[in-house]
């Protein structure tokens, strides 16, 4: 059990760097346009088939 | 045959058309030029692959057509550094764009300007509509980049982030951040509360224990003290106007929970509540979150139209100039293209044209007018360029009138009284009475436990359920008016609709669809008789013209329009005419005039040498199931009126005054308002409109639906707008909202009477504090269940 003491600790640690990175990502504008991203990949994939 | 849709933008293709294209070595067919150009564009600059990857069809090349290049107007030196940012040689600025319906549209307007030389960077935001771009001046010229935007079927405008939209923006990015603070900590804290809850039930290590406290204490501060800061906020600001909102028992719940738990984390007895704390704050913000979120999305990215409007400036051996209109003084004379807008207030001072004034007075008809006759500002000159003196600019005209008095309206609009602030108000001054009573009983008492029993109390009736019981509702509420067709924008909508006992409706727009539809034709050959009447209107932008389709076999030369009259042109080496009675009349003398009854507008299509060969029956038509849905409302003891600034004789061409509780015609914007404000007294009153003359109503009334195809302002006055523009969505909407009512009340009442039973059990110390907490979770879930029935 003694363990816990270290591991409990470590664990908050990730997630203080998680909400950090969050706080970053909402700032930096990475939540401004949800229904546009998901479909980026989609559009690329043809691009790079016509280069070949 | 069944009829084919149109490749581009999914439209029915009339079946004596034949546009086709090969797009993609397949044939396919359009409704119209517009489109067929469209797609050969794209096909020209090789990303036909629009069509394959998008999800939605196109819009109509019709609705995006209109030649409406603003980007000329910033090059003025006065304007250009409001919207461009220079960075050397390369130069910044935001474009709004109209017409994109999906994640392809973007891609095929990001890829094709991309293609463009001196074009330095693009990104598109889909949600907002904006793109950000970066050229070269030198390189390209931005007005080549609009043309190039608006070829592919889009409409682009200068863009320019005003103060609210920046506020609105800080704002979001705030709260998404609370809420993603709020719901990370409740997971964490929720977890810790599990291990703490097996403990007590296993048996755990004093110091482990402690070690789990001090971690839920840990996430849960950040949670109540930035999450949880509206909040107090708010609270604080009800004390200071003493008038108590949830926002204070809320942030008592939350304070109180919070520093009870440090104080038994601290002295290691007692229980911790972080757990409840956290979760009553992810949930409470949550909701408020989704109620800004849909607040926000009806706001319009064009608020700076006024700013970009522009005119033709006349001075006396000066060609004809475009100039901002900020510009325009007093005085001056300027022309009005056939199909402007106008903007300012004048005196037509050259030529002859008819106005549609539609968006003043209801009216769709457009008016003749000649030298001499007034036209006002924010109207449209349909036939003929004229040229007008400028009496009236800004803030003077008549339309700038109406927004004051819609200002004056707004400030006047009625109150909701919110069902849960009042139950909130009494609920803190009960709770704060018994709690202290609670303590200084227990403390006279002479025991220990004094705080701890003080404590179950304030547990046991947080306002958890309570404060949840109504926003739960009306967030479901909400998303199942949003599905019906109506986008609520307002908080109080749901509320006051329940109670609405008088419905308003405008009829140009609202009832009907504001526009003339061919209601029959007749002819010996109807379908030749269209045909030619198509291809006469083709080119017209007169509001009768929509009522032929765009494109037609047949082509016409030598188009000719005459000023309240008709049209004229040549097809196949023959004059037709097309036109009321007089214009005909010179060409043939025996006419049938139309049946008396008839009361919409009659148009006779004469060919030269023959005569009148068929007459076309034009009216305003009303919206599919109207009818039905108005004696169906009135059925529901809803009275049901009409206001309309038509005549009456137009209003009564298609609706029955009898079907109408009130059915009042030829009402200015000033009189509709006073008038709802004559039967605000007797009745909850809820305004159906769509036109500028109806906003200071729309800002009156104790609720208001704006139509989809609105004016700007009638959708930002309006607490509603009705996206799919069936007037039976509001009987619905109506009953769902009533339903709702009930909810929360059943919620109010389940909090409460909760409440209400262990509180005494909890004053006499019977309730130990976890078995509180448990209660407080099992309540608002509870409440959350019900809630949900309303999203079935």
């Amino acid at each position: 059990m003694e363990s816990l003491y270290l591991l409990i600790p470590i664990a908050a640690v990730f997630v203080f760097i998680a909400v950090a990175i969050f706080t970053w990502a909402v700032k930096k504008d990475q939540f401004e346009d949800l229904d546009r991203e998901g479909q980026r990949i989609l559009f690329e994939e043809d691009d790079n088939d016509k280069e070949k | 045959m069944s009829q084919k849709p149109c490749y581009h933008c999914g439209e029915d293709v009339p079946k004596d058309l034949n546009i086709q294209s090969e797009i993609d070595n397949q044939v396919v067919d359009f409704c119209c030029y517009g489109c067929q150009a469209i797609a050969e564009f794209i096909q020209g600059a090789d990303l036909s692959n629009y069509y394959q990857h998008r999800t939605e069809k196109a819009q109509n090349a019709q609705n995006t057509s209109e030649l409406d290049n603003k980007f000329s107007l910033i090059k003025d030196p006065d304007l250009y550094p409001l919207y461009v940012f220079e960075n050397g040689n390369i130069h910044h600025i935001q474009i709004s764009l109209k017409g994109m319906t999906c994640a392809a549209c973007a891609w095929l307007i990001e890829t094709r300007l991309q293609q463009l030389e001196g074009i330095s960077s693009i990104h598109i935001n889909l949600s907002t509509s904006l793109a950000t771009l970066e050229w070269q001046p030198k390189k390209i010229d931005i007005t080549d980049i609009a043309k190039e935007v608006q070829l592919l079927g889009y409409q682009a405008s200068p863009y320019r982030a005003d103060q609210t939209d920046i506020d609105i923006k800080k704002a979001k990015k705030t709260s998404i951040i609370r809420l993603g603070v709020a719901g990370v900590g409740m997971m964490q804290v929720m977890m810790s509360a599990i291990a703490l809850y097996a403990g007590d039930i296993q048996g755990m290590d004093q110091s482990l224990k402690t070690l789990i406290s001090w971690l839920s204490f840990a996430f849960a501060t950040p949670v109540v003290l930035y999450s949880g800061f509206p909040f107090f906020k708010a609270a604080l600001r009800d004390l200071k106007t003493r008038h108590f909102t949830m926002d204070l028992p809320v942030s008592l719940g939350i304070g109180l929970a919070y520093t009870a738990s440090i104080y038994s984390m601290l002295s290691k007895t007692g229980h911790v509540y972080f757990d409840s704390v956290t979760m009553f704050t992810f949930f409470l913000l949550l909701g408020r979150f989704l109620e800004e979120a849909a607040r926000h999305k009806s706001y319009s990215n064009n608020r700076n139209q006024q700013e970009l409007s522009s005119a033709w400036l006349i001075k006396e051996n000066e060609p004809v100039k475009e100039i901002p209109l900020s510009k325009i003084s007093l005085g001056d004379t300027i022309l009005i293209k056939s199909g402007e807008n106008i903007p300012v207030d004048g005196v037509i001072s050259k030529g002859s044209t008819s106005i549609d004034e539609s968006s003043l007075t209801g009216e769709y008809l457009p008016i003749t007018k000649a030298v001499g006759d007034n036209v006002v500002a924010q109207t449209i000159n349909v036939e003929q360029n004229i040229e007008i003196l400028v009496s009236a600019i800004g803030k003077q005209t008549r339309a700038a009138a109406i927004e004051r008095l819609t200002d004056r309206a707004l400030s006047e609009k009625p109150k909701i009284a919110k069902i849960a602030d009042n139950v909130a108000h009494y609920f803190v001054i009960l709770v704060l009475i018994c709690a202290s009573l609670t303590f200084i009983g227990w403390t006279l008492a002479g025991s220990d436990e004094a705080y701890w029993i003080m404590i179950s109390v304030l547990v046991v009736t947080c306002p958890c359920a309570l404060s949840l019981a109504t926003p739960v509702a009306l967030t479901s509420a909400t998303n199942k008016l949003k599905e019906f067709g109506l986008l609520v924008t307002r908080g109080h909508v749901i509320e006051s609709l329940a109670k609405c006992s008088h419905i308003i409706f405008d009829k140009t727009g609202t009832l009907t669809h504001g526009q003339f539809d061919i209601s029959h034709i007749d002819s010996t050959d109807d379908t030749f008789c269209l045909q030619i009447a198509s291809a006469l209107e083709r080119e017209s932008i007169h509001p009768i013209a929509k009522a032929f389709r765009q494109s037609s076999p047949i082509q016409a030369e030598d188009i000719i329009n005459h000023t309240g009259l008709g049209v004229e042109g040549k097809i196949n080496g023959e004059r037709y005419l097309l036109g009321n009675l007089k214009f005909v009349s010179s060409l043939s003398k025996n006419i049938k005039t139309s049946p008396s009854e008839f009361t919409g507008l009659t148009l006779y299509l004469a060919k030269e040498n023959t005569g009148v060969i068929g007459t076309i029956y034009l009216q305003d038509r009303l919206r599919p199931h109207c009818q039905e849905a108005i004696s169906d409302l009135r059925n529901n003891k809803i009275q049901v009126s009409l206001l309309t600034g038509d005549t009456s004789e137009s209003a009564r061409s298609v609706l029955k005054p009898e079907k109408f509780d009130h059915f009042k015609c030829q009402v200015s914007p000033e009189e509709k308002w006073q008038w709802i404000n004559t039967q605000k007294d007797k009745a909850n009153i809820l305004m159906v409109g769509d036109g500028l003359n109806d906003v200071p109503s729309l800002a009156g009334a104790n609720t208001s639906i704006a139509m989809a195809a609105s004016s700007d302002l009638a959708k930002i006055h309006a607490d509603a707008v009705l996206i799919n523009s069936q007037i039976e969505t509001i009987n619905h909407s109506i009953k769902l909202a009533k339903k709702c009512q009930i909810i929360i009340k059943q919620n109010l009442f389940w909090a409460a009477s909760y409440n209400a039973i262990m509180l005494p059990a909890a004053i006499l110390g019977y309730v130990p504090a976890w078995a509180a907490a448990i209660g407080m979770a099992l309540s608002s879930l509870l409440v959350a269940l019900n809630a949900s029935r309303l999203s079935r």
